[in-house]
């Protein structure tokens, strides 16, 4: 554990020093990570504001409230190993960090870690002005918001191992371009990031739930804005653990057996 | 017209990259392997070391099956790839290394010998404090090198170290390899084009071809077994030769017709190279000592280059080519 | 004229390169139909709880999504691939092989590099134009097809000079090599009329990042709601831009040679 840890600290350096080389770069992302809620934010103002104030339950100060929290829980929690993966198999890449007695998982979660760490520095700030700007309501409850730290927690690994999951294919089809875009479609779709969920058809909420979707995004949104009940956050949590775990599994056999598919090209 | 029908329907064929290959090796040796390009010596190092699976066989370093990835086993063994880089681009060497050591989880001391060592035999000097991007092949050569071997592995899987290097660069990687495998008795597999590398280094090589192993034994050896031909230096004396250039088209030269004697491989002023079969080397010496105005002989065996080049380019065997399957319709 | 020659066997060129290439034939077919798929999904989540949307009513707003497909193909088509590889040459330094050719370098430039796929996009957008035009039901009267063409036309200057400025800053800003991602960002916000923005967006989307001149603009002519001020606007923003585009250009180009020399 001692050296794992090691490894980690070791690792971080690392990705920070080369995260802050490509700053500007990173700023420029950025402009589309705020931008997209942003714009559905203003959409379903406007529709709400065309129904004489509120649509599904949402007056424009939820909708505000909804959408800001969203693009914060979605920034700190998704991944983007899936493009990074195939191009890494396809390059050869993964070699040099298959030749390493650390599994390569590791150097994407300091990454990613990183990532999120050096963008909140400008994504928070913006959440605060923009929730300022339109006027967001909710009424955080403490409990709520304490359980929201492991809600986060189990998410950004459940998002992080089916992310990876996802990612092997690579070892088994080229074509891994149109499972990746579905993915994040369904995604967009599904984790209430383009509408909340109680304002898709039902078909679309059924599939939310039976999928982790909802319960990766979606769950704790409404938690941090203070919507759900103790025991609706119970069962959240609950489902989050199960994910987990299904994921975790899925992870660990599809590694085993696409690694042996490895063929190490481009070297 | 052709890359529309390709676009439409692409097809695909099983290739035995590596196809029954033996050999053991013992703890210290510097082996070399040789073989033109798509030979298997690539893939055969990548099994070695843990990258592929292969489809049958068995794989035993060290103790270790290499493929399982056993932690242990990686941390006592390295793979260089000649054009793949491990260290990361942006940031200086020495944060690389100092990642490796955590990884590999390398005590700081010995970390501190080790790398000590490695930048004296390497010369990298302050090389490793500037960022990676800024080095030139040779130097960022170097530097990998050194990365691969900071944990001090017993096993070394050299593939192409010296590849796209220059003359004096390619010199002290092979300079420092010797010197490595003498002061820790690390076992080298190498792969490599260039005969110099294997030349230098390795008393044993094993040349594979088309996936299958031709040989394996002593470079000498290798000559002696491949190469039924010797080749004879004449130094010619008087007036012999001139601008009128190599024989067959009249001039001085053109009066002494060596093609009578073996295959003419240079003919210029003064001086004849031929190639002539090993068993009749005593009898074409005589008669040349004889009939021409030598004043010196030699017998050499030809460059092993060109012995290598002969055993390549003697294309597969009938035994090989059943290896290639027909083509099979893709999608 | 020359301009044309050029263009056509630029075309032909990328025709010939792409056709070795079939994977980025299924790419675009898989990223189009999944851009397509999620502008359907919004249009139709939103319109079931709503009639319009900022006067807009459903038909409307797939005419805007299908200008906005119109487009993401004609920037994809030559001027994103260009500018890229415009960028490529000035960090690897090749830039002096255009340079020295006869043609006028900005031209060259320009026009260079044609990613043929983006026909699906141009495609799927004058289809999805055309169904909703049908939809609406209503006839074209030569106004609109007018105003719309010249709307197309002008939003095309205007994104080009655009593009050029942001590439030609990349003399200066070696080290941002995603920079013209800001307008690929700024572009998703086009599948919506400009007009439901709170005024700083709008602004941003007009005056910085001009993505409505290519979405909202174009997408106004066809519905039969562009004033003839905006449609004046729009031209003044492309003769303008132009200008600029082409002075940061020269004074670009004199940096560069200055530089490498």
């Amino acid at each position: 554990m001692n050296g794992l840890l090691d490894a980690y600290r070791a690792q971080f350096k690392v990705t920070f020093a080369v995260q802050l080389e490509y700053r500007a770069s990173l700023a420029i992302w950025l402009i589309g990570t705020i931008l997209e809620p942003t714009v559905y934010l203003v959409v379903w103002s406007t529709v709400a504001r065309a129904q004489g104030g509120q649509v599904g339950g949402f007056a424009p100060e939820d909708f505000a409230a909804y959408f800001i929290v969203t693009m914060l829980v979605n920034q700190w929690t998704f991944t983007w190993i899936m493009h990074e993966f195939e191009y890494s198999v396809r390059m050869g890449a993964l070699s040099p960090q298959l030749l390493r007695p650390l599994h390569p998982i590791h150097l994407h979660v300091a990454d990613n870690i990183t990532y999120k760490l050096l963008t909140s520095t400008v994504v928070v700030p913006v959440a605060i002005l923009l929730a300022w700007a339109f006027g967001a309501r909710f009424e955080p409850q403490p409990w709520a918001l304490a359980l929201a730290v492991p809600a986060l927690a189990l998410s950004f690994a459940t998002r992080l191992l089916l992310g990876w999951t996802l990612a092997l294919a690579a070892f088994w089809t080229t074509r891994v371009f149109a499972i990746n875009e579905m993915y994040f479609l369904a995604s967009l779709f599904l984790s209430g990031q383009m509408a909340p969920l109680a304002l898709l058809p039902a078909g679309a909420q059924l599939l939310a739930t039976v999928l982790p979707f909802r319960w990766v995004v979606a769950f704790p949104v409404e938690l941090i804005l203070g919507r759900l009940t103790p025991e609706q956050a119970g069962v959240g949590l609950a489902v989050q653990a199960l994910w987990l775990v299904i994921s975790l599994g899925s992870m660990t056999v599809i590694w085993r057996e696409g690694i042996k598919r490895y063929s190490a090209v481009g070297a | 017209m052709a890359s529309l029908r390709s676009f439409v329907r692409r097809t695909s064929r099983e290739v035995r990259a590596v196809d029954d290959i033996s050999f053991a090796v013992e703890p210290g040796e510097v082996v070399g392997f040789l073989g033109p390009n798509g030979a298997g010596k690539t893939t055969t190092l990548k099994m070695l070391s843990g990258l592929l699976h292969p489809t049958g066989g068995e794989v035993d370093v060290l103790g270790h099956v290499p493929w399982q990835r056993a932690k242990a086993y990686l941390r006592q063994m390295t793979l260089v790839m000649g054009n793949r880089n491990q260290l990361q681009w942006d940031i200086p060497a020495i944060d690389s290394y100092e990642l490796n050591r955590a990884i590999y989880r390398v005590p700081r001391d010995d970390f501190r010998r080790t790398l000590d060592e490695l930048t004296e035999l390497l010369e990298l000097g302050s090389l490793v404090h500037k960022p990676v991007r800024q080095l030139s092949l040779g130097e960022r050569m170097k530097c990998e090198v050194a990365a691969a071997l900071l944990h001090r592995p017993q096993v070394l899987f050299l593939d192409e170290p010296t590849i796209g290097l220059d003359v004096t660069m390619q010199r002290r990687i092979r300079g420092f390899i010797a010197e490595y495998n003498r002061r820790h008795g690390a076992t080298v597999l190498l792969t490599s084009h260039y005969m110099l590398d294997v030349e230098a280094l390795c008393k044993r090589v094993i040349v594979i071809h088309h996936g299958r192993l031709l040989f394996d034994g002593n470079l000498a050896d290798l000559v002696k077994r491949f190469s039924p031909h010797k080749t004879i230096v004449v130094e010619l004396g008087d007036d012999a030769g001139g601008p009128n250039g190599p024989g067959g088209s009249g001039g001085q030269l053109g009066e002494r017709d060596f093609s009578a004697f073996g295959e003419v491989v240079t003919a210029e002023e003064g001086r004849v190279t031929l190639r002539v079969p090993k068993a009749d080397t005593a009898r074409v010496t005589e008669r040349l000592l004889a009939s021409m105005p030598i004043t010196d002989l030699t017998v050499e065996d030809p460059p092993i280059e060109e012995v290598i080049e002969q055993v390549f380019a003697s294309g597969p065997t009938e035994s090989e080519r059943e290896n290639e399957r027909a083509p099979v319709a893709h999608e | 004229m020359a301009f044309l020659r050029l263009l056509g066997v630029f075309l032909k060129i990328g025709v010939l390169h792409e056709i070795e290439y079939r994977v980025n034939f299924y790419i675009q077919v898989v990223r189009s139909a999944i851009s397509l798929a999620t502008g359907l999904l919004g249009l139709t989540v939103v319109f079931s709880h709503t009639d319009t949307l900022g006067g807009w009513r459903p038909a409307e707003l797939l005419v805007l999504l299908g200008v906005y497909f119109l487009g993401a193909g004609l920037i994809g088509l030559v001027i994103q691939p260009s500018m890229q590889r415009f960028m490529e040459d000035v960090r690897q330094g090749t830039l002096d092989f255009t340079l020295t050719k006869p043609e006028d370098a900005q031209v060259l430039v320009s026009i260079r590099q044609v990613q043929v796929w983006k026909v699906v996009d141009l495609a799927l957008g004058m289809i999805i134009i055309g169904i909703a035009l049908a939809q609406l039901g209503r006839e074209l009267g030569p106004w609109q097809v007018a105003s719309f063409v010249i709307a197309i036309l002008s939003g095309s200057v205007i994104i080009y000079a655009f593009w050029l400025m942001l590439a030609t800053l990349s003399f200066w800003f070696v080290k941002i090599d995603n920079i013209l991602v800001v307008f690929q960002s700024m572009y998703q916000a086009g599948r919506w009329p400009v007009g439901i923005y709170p005024v700083w967006l709008r602004s941003a989307l007009t005056f910085l990042v001009p993505v409505a001149f290519a979405t909202t603009v174009p997408a106004e002519a066809l519905s039969g709601r562009l004033t003839p001020e905006t449609l004046a606007g729009s031209l003044a923003m492309a003769v303008l831009l132009f200008f600029l585009s082409r002075r940061l250009w020269t004074f670009g180009v004199r940096h560069y040679a200055g530089a490498s020399a």
